[in-house]
């Protein structure tokens, strides 16, 4: 598969910095796939995303983006991706369908109009479904500084995809947005994905997001700590528990001793899988238990065990 | 879910034009949207014009040998339009502030585009301020004929151009609201008091006097002046350079402004 995203030894040192914010890292992307770029403040996420879309220099490595390079070919980079930035970059004074407009006629898409009745039929159109299929459609021509932080998110996506690109970077899109808005948003990216094939290149701060990515890179200090799947990364997390109690929590943690299980007594008491299944754990107990829950780690979970192995702080 | 049909591609130099318009329409929206900056265009006038213009007039003006009114009107008009595109230029520190500067240097267009487009769509509301200035001088009962207005309005873009391209150069390393309105002041004020505007610098020496040679807006006062004046008995008396050196010495500083100016403008949005 082509890869949309190579980067390639990245170094960047901000004017006046004791040392490089983006030490060295090496990462692709290919064609398609919903890549999570995920690393605690500070990491240097938005470094990377900035040089990724041109808009920061970096100091030295490789950078290409659909095949062009950032430095020499940024134009063709700017016509290959969409970008929906950290901070709203919506102009607040004018209305939403006045910044998709803006944003449409500088990507060359169409020639300016003063109007939105005056623009071709086509853009009209598309403005129009795509405001429907995210529900905002009522709120097409009201000023920008008169909507919800959802509100305007929810615009910013709809304008970093009229002119269709081929990479579509999200630098922590739902930051600020409640959680019926970052559903509906999340399932309208989805849709785009399904739709067009669109390679997504996700910063997020809700590892819950990244759960059902195609890959996770873990940025920690400057240095990629991790690239893989979501699966091995849960899977190198030895944190499968039972959770078990009883009414009578001697017992059972007399039986267990007896077993040779290894347990600790939290909230609960929790039986660390270790060599064997949930299965072989419960059938030897017969005291009667209160209390039955397997624990398996969430992507959070295996993201902050990275992050301290990395020796890299989660603030 | 519709896909944007593919089109025959359209020649880069009308996809710049096609920005720059964008670019200026949206100034030009926003100029309407606001009701501050309309008040603000016919409010500038008539401090300028009516109470600092028709003080001068009133208390400085003897003993010049020519009609001090005129020559201050052109000034007015002239400074007009470079105090407003100024400040208009100043409003990229806003777009900064809020990120919208972002939107357009990640649009695949040329970075010349944007700062001719935020420089026109500012001289948007510098002809406005411009026609307030007439108005007010009107009032006054200070006046030029219909042709001597059509000139000026004529070379009125050139000198916003001019006057944006200088600011340009100020804004690009200037990162705050605050500083940009301190900004547009230094850049204007010594231009207005040095250039000509108000003031005859046929006199001017040392370090005013190179200054004032130094200055876009000292060439378009004089280019302005030589055509009203044209033919008349006080073309010597307010006309310091002949109109082709004004015009080479116009289009050289602002292709050098514009130039330093956009690549700082550039520059400071990259290493944001």
């Amino acid at each position: 598969m082509e890869k949309m995203i190579h980067v390639e030894n990245l170094v960047k040192q901000y004017d006046k910095a004791k040392a490089p914010s983006v030490k060295g890292i090496n990462f692709n992307v290919s064609e398609g796939e919903f890549f999570a770029f995920l690393g605690p403040n500070g990491a240097g996420k938005t470094t990377t995303i900035s040089i990724l879309t041109t808009t920061l220099s970096k100091t030295s490595g490789n950078v290409t983006i659909a095949g062009f390079d950032v430095n020499k070919e940024a134009r063709q980079v700017r016509e290959n991706v969409g970008i929906i930035f950290q901070q709203p970059s919506l102009d607040p004074n004018l209305s939403a369908e006045e910044n998709i407009r803006f944003h449409a006629c500088l990507y060359g898409m169409y020639g300016y109009r003063p109007s939105f009745k005056m623009m071709p039929k086509e853009y009209r159109n598309r403005v129009l479904e795509l405001s429907e299929i995210i529900g905002i459609q009522d709120s097409l021509f009201k000023p920008i500084k008169k909507l919800s932080g959802g509100m305007q998110r929810k615009f910013e996506i709809i304008r970093s995809l009229i002119h269709t690109p081929k990479i579509l970077f999200l630098d922590e899109p739902t930051q600020g947005l409640d959680a019926v808005s970052r559903r509906g948003l999340w399932d309208y990216i989805n849709t785009v994905r399904h739709d067009f094939g669109t390679t997504v290149f996700l910063t997020t701060h809700y590892i819950d997001e990244a759960e059902h990515v195609d890959r996770v890179c873990i940025i920690n200090q400057g240095q990629i700590s991790f690239d893989g799947t979501p699966d091995i990364m849960k899977q190198s997390l030895l944190k499968q528990e039972v959770i078990l109690d009883s009414y009578d929590r001697l017992e059972l943690t007399n039986e267990l001793i007896s077993l040779g299980l290894n347990y600790r007594i939290e909230d609960h008491v929790i039986v660390p899988f270790q060599d064997l299944t949930p299965q072989e754990i419960i059938s030897g107990l017969t005291t009667k238990l209160s209390l039955l829950r397997m624990q398996e780690p969430t992507l959070e979970d295996a993201y902050v065990d990275y992050l301290l192995k990395s020796g890299g702080n989660i603030a | 879910m519709n896909t944007i049909t593919s089109k025959k591609p359209v020649p880069r130099l009308f996809r710049e034009i096609n920005v720059v318009i964008t670019i200026l329409s949206r100034d030009i929206t926003l100029f309407f949207k606001s009701v501050g900056m309309l008040i603000m265009s016919l409010v500038m006038p008539l401090i300028m014009m009516g109470m600092l213009g028709g003080s001068l007039s009133q208390n400085m003006a003897g003993g010049l040998g020519f009609d001090y009114n005129q020559y201050m009107l052109i000034g007015m008009l002239v400074n007009m339009l470079f105090m407003t595109t100024s400040s208009g230029v100043s409003s990229l520190v806003e777009d900064h502030v809020t990120d919208f500067t972002q939107e357009m240097m990640i649009s695949p267009i040329s970075r010349y585009s944007i700062v001719i487009g935020k420089i026109l769509g500012s001289s948007f509301g510098a002809m406005v301020g411009m026609l307030g200035t007439i108005l007010i001088g009107l009032i006054m009962g200070i006046s030029l004929t219909i042709g001597q207005y059509l000139l000026i309005l004529l070379m009125a873009p050139l000198m916003c151009l001019s006057a944006g391209a200088m600011a340009i150069i100020v804004i690009g390393v200037i990162k705050s609201n605050k500083m940009a309105n301190i900004a547009v002041m230094l850049i204007t004020m010594p231009q207005m008091f040095l250039s000509g505007a108000i003031i005859p610098i046929n006199n001017s020496t040392g370090i005013l006097h190179l200054l004032s040679r130094l200055m876009p807006m000292t060439y378009c006062l004089d280019l302005t002046r030589a055509v009203v004046y044209s033919g008349s008995p006080e073309y010597a008396d307010v006309v310091l350079f002949n109109p082709l050196v004004n015009l080479v010495a116009i289009i050289s500083l602002t292709i050098i402004f514009l130039v330093i100016g956009t690549y700082f403008f550039a520059r400071s949005e990259k290493n944001r």
